[in-house]
């Protein structure tokens, strides 16, 4: 497999990272230089009218030279207060990452990767096999837009079978390419620009992305160690009338976290007695392994006001066919469906065939799945605390976000450099994940999507070469 | 809770062409109004997506050698050089890549011009973006491009220009002329392009697809977007493209990276090998669609068509209706379903802006990707009708 083909596509964040030797990262070399061969050579770039209209490429180019934080003003509550700026904003937060040098400095050092959050396995035989037989069927033309009809049916039963909620599956049901479209079209669909969205750190990076895109007024609550619970005064003094909606992933990425049936009880009562919407990305909902997975849907007056979105990638490992969907009633899903029809107007249709099949998986499936995971989270769990992490307790999801401190390095980003040089393993500096990235210099996030011995090797790796300070 | 809708979603109605193709499989019609194929897509393409997902490509992926493919294709279709590492972000269709590329240069208040008539998608994406879409009307029935109305839409808020070249409704294909213009009004108010070439491939009449992108001071100013869809007859599979300078093509790359993430992987993985197909298909393809087109026209033409533009590319047929038709484009399409079994688009979705224009309720659009099957049976109709002179409504 080439180099090239291994960069991380399931990004998360934006910051350029001050490496020492970019040398040792030759994709983005050549597009710092390309950047700037583009910059000065294009007639496009050169007329000084449209220079002023991007001051986003400007900030890329400085920042790729000079190696600074562009964004380090950043606060909370980004406010868009005039055109150049918001321009600035949209397009700021759609920079190349560090995950994509990091990726290519973990080929380069041969590290195994604990950072991606992809298998290393594939999915299971019988969706595959769906998704061939739909390709031999000639089921490759434009399926229905918001969805393939017997797909949308399946996920409303399985909707059903998971909440109790009856649902229309013609009216409340949207197909979408992956949940990260379903986010985006979420976004563009049902948020004004100005509106205020209140969003919890540490978060998926595309959230705050596509709300910028969507020119919201993005207002952050922090999630902190150990166990990143909801804090509800400061929840409670962030919503208000002026609060447009509230962006909730449980189970929880970076952190693991799964809300809690009282803290999701609390902040459905603030959203019905401030009129708010409820956004929430449910894709790890069936690794849910310390307690049972809660959709806000289902809480009393709630359903009317949310959007339910979830994904096949994770539930079945199948994370590049991109099938996803919003579920929603029919006032929010109208937004839903237009934004929808403009970002990809219809889904991948074979796979969607496969998806339909997927959901009608037996309960031993899921109950397989959530054995499999267990076991490899053992594995990395008590390895990461024999090595000496502070480990959180994570409840759900793939995912273990420790403290690193204890090796002595200066930040998550420089531990995360230090793991994959001189350990050969390589985990994600969370800092990137939250709005100020002070709140997760001392995090770092390790995957546990992996076979077993390469969960094994990594540990082993770790316990000889990471040494405490 | 209406209320909470954004104000730039309340505005968007439903698809039209989907409406109808509702109406349609309800009346059992014999479909010529969706735009994609009723036969079955290449063989060896669909070995390859199988084959890619029995090898578990199925993770996220980015598949490099789509771009190194597509270098290639463009050095030696249109002689461009095009850096395969920084110039081409691979998007969910040409869709997506159209997307992108507008949420990459539009900023609230930035005007876009469009040709009418045209594809019924890129004014949402550029409403979404906040842009302003601004129409340049192509004059019937040539479709002629007239370069003073074109000089005159051009502001200086004008961001971007786009360019559906062969042209869905109509069939044009732009010539090098018409090219030159819309390249001289780029250049001089410093726009870009923004082309969606998904119908390259389809040309008839020994014609040639160009890009804009290879005229005198374009490359630099186009973002090319199109896909495997058309040309491949995989609408469904979702692999498109946009091919831009490095920067634009970094930031549609990025910008996709937050929409969808990736591509559906094993369908990346088949793009490898449709991409590497030999000039034969491509010959074939064209042959094919010629031979239908040609169908198509005599078709119209046995219930009272008089064709006074023969499509030059794409997969349709923009007819307008016979002049003692009295009927409305929608009335007409109705008709046709009723009496005939047939379904077409009404053209008037096409058109935007001055509603003056009674041309714009008098065409239907025919699309021709259909099998022989297909055609036949539509033909077998419209005979039976013929012979039993039973329907004066869509009979001249």
């Amino acid at each position: 497999m080439q180099a090239a083909e291994c960069t991380w596509t399931h990004f998360e964040m934006l910051r350029p990272l001050c490496f020492k030797s970019p040398s040792t990262t030759p994709l983005f070399f050549n597009f710092s230089k390309h950047f700037q061969k583009g910059f000065s050579d294009s007639s496009f770039f050169r007329s000084n009218r449209r220079i002023s209209n991007y001051p986003s490429f400007m900030a890329t180019i400085s920042s790729l030279s000079t190696h600074k934080d562009p964004v380090s003003t950043h606060d909370a509550t980004p406010n868009i207060t005039h055109q150049p700026v918001q321009v600035a904003k949209r397009l700021e937060k759609f920079k190349t990452t560090i995950f994509t040098q990091m990726s290519m400095l973990a080929i380069k050092h041969g590290a195994i990767n604990l950072g991606q959050g992809f298998p290393n396995f594939d999915g299971p035989d019988f969706v595959k096999e769906a998704a061939i037989q739909a390709i031999k069927d000639g089921k490759n033309q434009y399926a229905r837009g918001y969805g393939v009809p017997d797909f949308n049916n399946a996920i409303a039963a399985r909707f059903k079978k998971d909440t109790g909620l009856v649902i229309d599956p013609e009216k409340e049901v949207t197909v979408t390419s992956g949940c990260t479209e379903a986010i985006a079209a979420t976004m563009l669909g049902l948020i004004n620009p100005g509106d205020e969205v209140i969003l919890f750190a540490p978060f998926y990076d595309s959230y705050e992305a596509t709300l910028s895109m969507a020119g919201a007024k993005v207002k952050c609550i922090t999630l902190r160690p150990p166990d990143f619970a909801v804090p509800i005064d400061e929840l409670k003094s962030t919503i208000s009338k002026n609060t447009r909606a509230i962006l909730i992933n449980t189970p929880h990425n970076p952190t693991g976290k799964m809300f809690t049936r009282e803290e999701l009880n609390t902040i459905a009562s603030l959203c019905i007695e401030n009129d708010v919407l409820v956004f929430t990305d449910e894709v790890y909902d069936k690794l849910a392994f310390e307690m049972d997975h809660i959709s806000m849907a289902s809480l009393p007056g709630m359903y009317e006001r949310t959007v339910t979105m979830n994904s096949l990638g994770k539930t079945f490992s199948l994370t590049g066919w991109k099938i996803g969907w919003a579920i929603a009633p029919p006032h929010l899903t109208w937004g839903v469906r237009q934004a929808h029809s403009f970002l990809t107007f219809a889904t991948s249709t074979p796979m969607q065939y496969a998806a339909t099949v997927a959901l009608q998986a037996p309960d031993s499936y899921f109950a397989e799945l959530k054995r499999d995971y267990m076991a490899k989270k053992a594995i990395l769990v008590q390895g990461l605390k024999d090595v000496g992490f502070k480990v959180f307790p994570s409840s759900g999801t793939y995912f273990v976000v420790v403290d690193h401190t204890p090796f002595g390095l200066e930040n998550d980003i420089a531990f995360c450099e230090y793991l994959i040089k001189e350990v050969g393993v390589v985990a994600i500096p969370t800092s990137v994940f939250y709005l100020n990235p002070d709140d997760g210099k001392n995090l770092v996030r390790f995957t546990f999507c992996k076979d077993e011995e390469t969960l094994r090797s990594a540990v082993e790796r770790m316990k000889e070469k990471l040494k405490k300070k | 809770m209406e209320g909470k809708l954004s104000s730039v979603a309340k505005n968007f109605t439903p698809s039209s062409i989907q409406e109808l193709s509702q109406l349609a499989q309800k009346c059992n019609a014999i479909n010529l109004a969706e735009g994609f194929p009723d036969f079955p897509a290449p063989p060896c393409i669909k070995e390859a997506a199988v084959s890619a997902i029995n090898n578990d490509f199925n993770q996220y992926r980015r598949v490099q050698g789509i771009c190194d493919q597509l270098a290639l294709k463009m050095k030696k279709t249109h002689g461009l050089n095009v850096n395969p590492l920084t110039d081409i972000a691979i998007c969910c269709g040409q869709s997506e890549a159209f997307a992108a590329a507008i949420f990459s240069i539009i900023n609230q208040g930035d005007e876009v011009l469009l040709f009418d008539p045209c594809y019924e998608t890129y004014e949402g994406c550029i409403t979404l973006a906040g842009g302003i879409p601004v129409y340049v009307a192509l004059e019937p029935p040539q479709w002629t491009l007239d370069p003073e109305k074109l000089m005159r839409s051009f502001t200086s808020r004008t961001k971007a220009i786009v360019l559906n070249s062969p042209h869905n409704p109509t069939g044009k294909v732009f010539s090098r002329d018409e090219l030159e213009i819309i390249a001289e009004g780029c250049r001089r108010w410093d726009c870009v392009a923004i082309t969606d070439e998904v119908y390259e491939y389809i040309t008839y009449d020994n014609q040639k697809h160009e890009t804009i992108a290879k005229l005198p001071g374009m490359q630099e100013r186009t973002i090319i977007t199109s896909s495997l869809s058309k040309t491949f007859s995989v609408t469904g599979w979702r692999i498109g493209w946009a091919i831009a300078p490095a920067s634009a093509a970094s930031a549609i790359q990025n910008i996709h990276i937050r929409i969808t993430d990736s591509a559906p992987a094993p369908f990346q993985e088949a793009a490898l090998t449709a991409l590497r197909s030999p000039i034969e298909y491509f010959e074939t393809l064209r042959g094919e669609y010629e031979l239908k087109r040609d169908f198509c026209m005599k078709l119209l033409g046995s219930i009272g068509f008089r064709i006074q533009f023969k499509p030059q590319g794409s997969l349709f047929l923009f007819a307008e209706l016979p002049k003692d038709c009295l009927l409305s484009d929608v009335e007409y399409v109705e008709e046709l379903i009723k009496q005939a079994g047939v379904v077409v688009v009404p053209g008037r979705g096409f058109f935007h802006g001055n509603e003056s224009c009674n041309y714009q309720k008098r065409y239907i659009r025919v699309a021709f990707c259909k099998s022989g099957a297909t055609l036949n049976a539509a033909a077998q109709k419209f005979g039976e009708l013929i012979n039993a002179k039973a329907c004066p409504k869509i009979l001249y």
